[in-house]
């Protein structure tokens, strides 16, 4: 989940250092003091008609000879031609004209969009900009709704998904047998597409024929057999429970390699010093996995806000308040109604909030020194 | 994909083209023809976006471009489908080509006011000129004016089905002990459906998971109850006083609810349907395609199935129609036009229509080759007093209204709210800005 933009920028800086470590340059970007007085030198010399000696010292050459370094004359087009942006300028230009044009120009566009008040199939009109389709939203009882089933979605959805990805990990972390017979089974419902796995858990939540009441029955726990799908108070919490059930087997694998970075010494100490294995893995493992938790977080809460595919299959464009998502609100306004101003209104929200999942993950990094 | 059709293909294109203008004078297809002639038309490849992709559909597809093609052998055809149910997907993929003004050359769409966007945009070129009075005279009025909507011709009708259809299974009404044919209106048919229940089966196969079916069961409630005229009243936007009327007609669906299928919630019209097949449930309310479904489990008509009119809406022919249009800026135009003459000619439909199970637009159109049931239903079709439009296939209210409707009706169904739902069916059109 690395902004591919940032990665390029800490591409470009790595460069940066190499480039300057291979000219024979010590400073990797960090001294700037002394490259000052370098370039202070260097405008003194030039005023005064003479070089300094520091300029005719020899240079390696990346490809290794000697050579006496040509007199560096000026210093502004030396740092010019040094200078690591440009240098690494044929890594770093097409991604960055790519995503600037077709992502963040994009978004741009789309936000600009959200001010207009454009809708029907005629070309919008930038004459007026006004955040009247921001107001709207407010008394939108459909979008109060939808936001609403967003959040909780969102929330319930990444919580029991960790736990349950956790939880079989750590099971499948002990060293039993048909290890990885069981890795694939939990992680197949991964590879099956939204659409294939909507239409086979509408026949499970089917409350004569599908598996869940027929099972619930069997228990003779006829009671809690329900109308999965059409009942308001289930509606959303079936489209949770299906969805955890195809994510929980990635959680997993995040756990699992988290798990086996995590040195035996650890598990054997914390025996040693007489702990339960509930205490042993709540106090010394749960805590090195902070970074397989976030990671996993991160691409569930971003999956989750765009949950659209599932809901559509099963519901259609209008799944009704229990279970209508802003992503499935956002198509139905655009695409049904042609609203496109107030549709393009709700992705900016959903943006809004995609970054909100995303800054702090980012900012962490940057605090590490990752970025 | 190529939307401008490709310079390779003209040289080719030209060869044929001589050979296709001598045909399209001989058959005297009238003005579309002559202007294909005066401009020594070549036709452009010729793009068809449409959502007829399940089995019988897509057969009258392929039925009718071969048709197109053997009338109009020059023409090389990009059949393009946009799968998904009733356009869920093709409205998408139309609707962003055209703002992006790289429309197809035609695709299906619903007339009658799911062309108003359209309209409203002078995206939809006049076809006036393609209906030469042959093809005028064979249409029903009312017909013409749903493919008008602002009074000018702007899409040529392929197809109708009906949608007040009540169908049923013959052996279940006669154990249940009712008589389909004696269920005077709509209140009446509350009691059969009880019966029905009491004899052990489900009385109307239904369902819920999404809101269109509903929508459907409630606009021909309405116009069985309360007439024709206080559904045009309603679609028209003036509901004033229309509550009582609105109100009642919600409260019948919400007692028919009673004796829906079980699993309503969970399953898709043609689930419910097998219900019918299968004996469990007794009646369904459907548009005439449900027949098609009778035909592959070879279900017999009037021995095991039969239908009548919903209750109540006799001598009523709700039309559900598809219909292709001209967008402009139009990649093909003389290949375009050629295609929409064609579609309005007895050739054409008596191709379509047969395998569609659907009836043809036209009145003329010899009825050998269809099915028992469909003459049946062109009988009827041409005896009918009044034959209004439908909310829910998208002629009777603008797509923005319609959607709204949906959305009370998704509400509707988790709530049952007769209340809630009456007023805001009644403010459906000034919530969506009309």
């Amino acid at each position: 989940m690395i902004d591919p933009l940032s990665r390029t920028l800490a591409r470009t800086r790595w460069l940066h250092r190499r480039i300057r470590a291979r000219v024979g340059r010590t400073d990797g970007g960090g001294s700037e003091r002394s490259r000052r007085e370098e370039t202070e030198r260097n405008a003194k010399s030039e005023t005064e008609g003479q070089s300094s000696t520091d300029d005719r010292r020899p240079r390696p050459r990346p490809d290794g000879r000697e050579t006496v370094r040509a007199v560096e004359t000026d210093g502004w087009l030396a740092r010019l031609r040094w200078s690591a942006g440009l240098q690494a300028a044929i890594f770093w230009v097409p991604p960055f004209v790519l995503m600037g044009w077709f992502v963040y120009g994009a978004i741009g566009w789309n936000f600009l969009i959200s001010l207009t008040d454009w809708s029907g199939l005629g070309q919008p009109q930038y004459e007026t900009f006004n955040l009247e389709m921001y107001a709207r939203m407010l008394e939108d009882r459909s979008f109060v709704a939808a936001a609403r089933n967003t959040v909780v979605l969102l929330i319930a959805f990444t919580g029991a998904a960790l736990g349950i990805g956790l939880l079989l990990a750590i099971l499948v972390d002990q060293g039993i047998r048909f290890e990885n017979t069981f890795r694939t089974i939990y992680l197949l419902p991964m590879s099956l597409s939204f659409v294939v796995t909507a239409i086979f858990w509408a026949w499970m939540y089917n409350p004569e024929t599908g598996m869940i009441n027929v099972v619930l029955g069997g228990l003779g726990a006829d009671a809690l057999a329900m109308n999965w799908m059409s009942d308001p108070r289930t509606k959303l919490f079936s489209i949770i429970l299906a969805l955890t059930w195809q994510f929980s087997g990635y959680c997993m694998i995040v756990y699992l390699a988290g798990l086996r970075t995590i040195p035996d010494a650890h598990y054997e100490a914390a025996r040693v010093d007489g702990a339960s294995t509930v205490r042993m893995y709540w106090r010394v493992i749960l805590p090195q996995l902070q970074a397989a938790t976030t990671s996993a977080a991160i691409v569930l809460m971003v999956f989750s806000l765009k949950a659209f595919d599932f809901i559509f299959v099963m519901y259609g464009d209008t799944p009704g308040p229990s279970a209508d998502i802003l992503a499935v609100m956002m198509f139905r306004e655009a695409f049904s109604r042609t609203n496109w101003a107030y549709g393009s209104a709700i992705a900016m929200v959903l943006f809004l909030l995609a970054l909100a999942v995303i800054a702090p993950y980012i900012y962490m990094q940057y605090r590490r020194g990752e970025l | 994909m190529t939307h401008n059709g490709a310079r390779s293909r003209r040289a080719y294109l030209k060869a044929t083209a001589t050979g296709t203008a001598i045909l399209v004078g001989t058959t005297g297809l009238g003005q579309a023809g002559a202007s294909a002639q005066e401009e020594g038309a070549d036709f452009e490849e010729f793009e068809i976006v449409h959502w007829w992709t399940a089995g019988g559909e897509e057969e009258a597809l392929n039925a009718l471009l071969e048709g197109y093609q053997e009338e109009y052998p020059g023409v090389e055809i990009d059949n393009n489908p946009a799968p998904g149910g009733a356009g869920s997907a093709l409205d998408a993929a139309v609707r962003s080509r055209v703002v992006d003004q790289t429309p197809p050359s035609t695709f299906q769409i619903w007339p009658g006011e799911s062309l108003r966007p359209y309209t409203d945009a002078d995206i939809l070129e006049s076809v006036e000129d393609l209906w030469d009075d042959e093809m005028r005279e064979a249409y029903l009025e009312s017909v013409m004016d749903v493919a008008s909507p602002d009074d000018e011709l702007v899409s040529v009708p392929i197809n109708i089905h009906r949608l007040n259809n009540l169908f049923y299974n013959v052996e279940v009404v006669e154990d249940a002990g009712i008589d389909p044919d004696g269920i005077e209106d709509p209140t009446d048919l509350l009691d059969a459906l009880e019966t029905a229940d009491e004899a052990g089966y489900t009385g109307m196969a239904h369902q819920t998971s999404s809101e269109w079916s509903t929508v459907q069961l409630w606009e021909t409630v309405l116009i069985a109850e309360h007439g024709v005229e206080t559904f045009e009243q309603y679609i028209a936007g003036e509901t004033d006083d229309l509550e009582e009327e609105v109100r009642e007609s919600l409260e019948l669906v919400v007692d028919y609810s009673e004796y829906f299928s079980p699993d309503a919630g969970a399953i898709a019209w043609d689930e419910g349907n097998a219900q019918v097949i299968g004996g469990d449930a007794a009646f369904i309310h459907q548009g005439d395609w449900a027949a098609g479904q009778y035909g592959e489990a070879d279900f017999e008509y009037e021995d095991e199935w039969d239908f009548v009119p919903f209750p109540g809406s006799d001598g009523v022919y709700s039309l559900v129609m598809d219909s292709f249009v001209m967008p402009t800026p139009n990649p093909s135009p003389a290949a375009t036009e050629a295609f929409l003459s064609y579609c309005g000619t007895v050739d054409a439909q008596e191709r379509f229509n047969p395998i569609k199970g659907s009836i043809p637009p036209r009145t003329d159109v010899p009825t050998d080759e269809f099915p028992p049931f469909l003459q049946d239903q062109m009988d009827d079709f041409e005896n009918s007093d009044e034959q209004p439009t439908t909310i829910a296939h998208g002629s009777a209210v603008r797509p923005e209204i319609k959607s709204e409707i949906e959305e009370t009706f998704s509400r509707f169904l988790e709530t049952w709210d007769v209340d809630d739902t009456t007023q805001g069916l009644l403010q459906a059109h000034q919530a969506a800005g009309y």
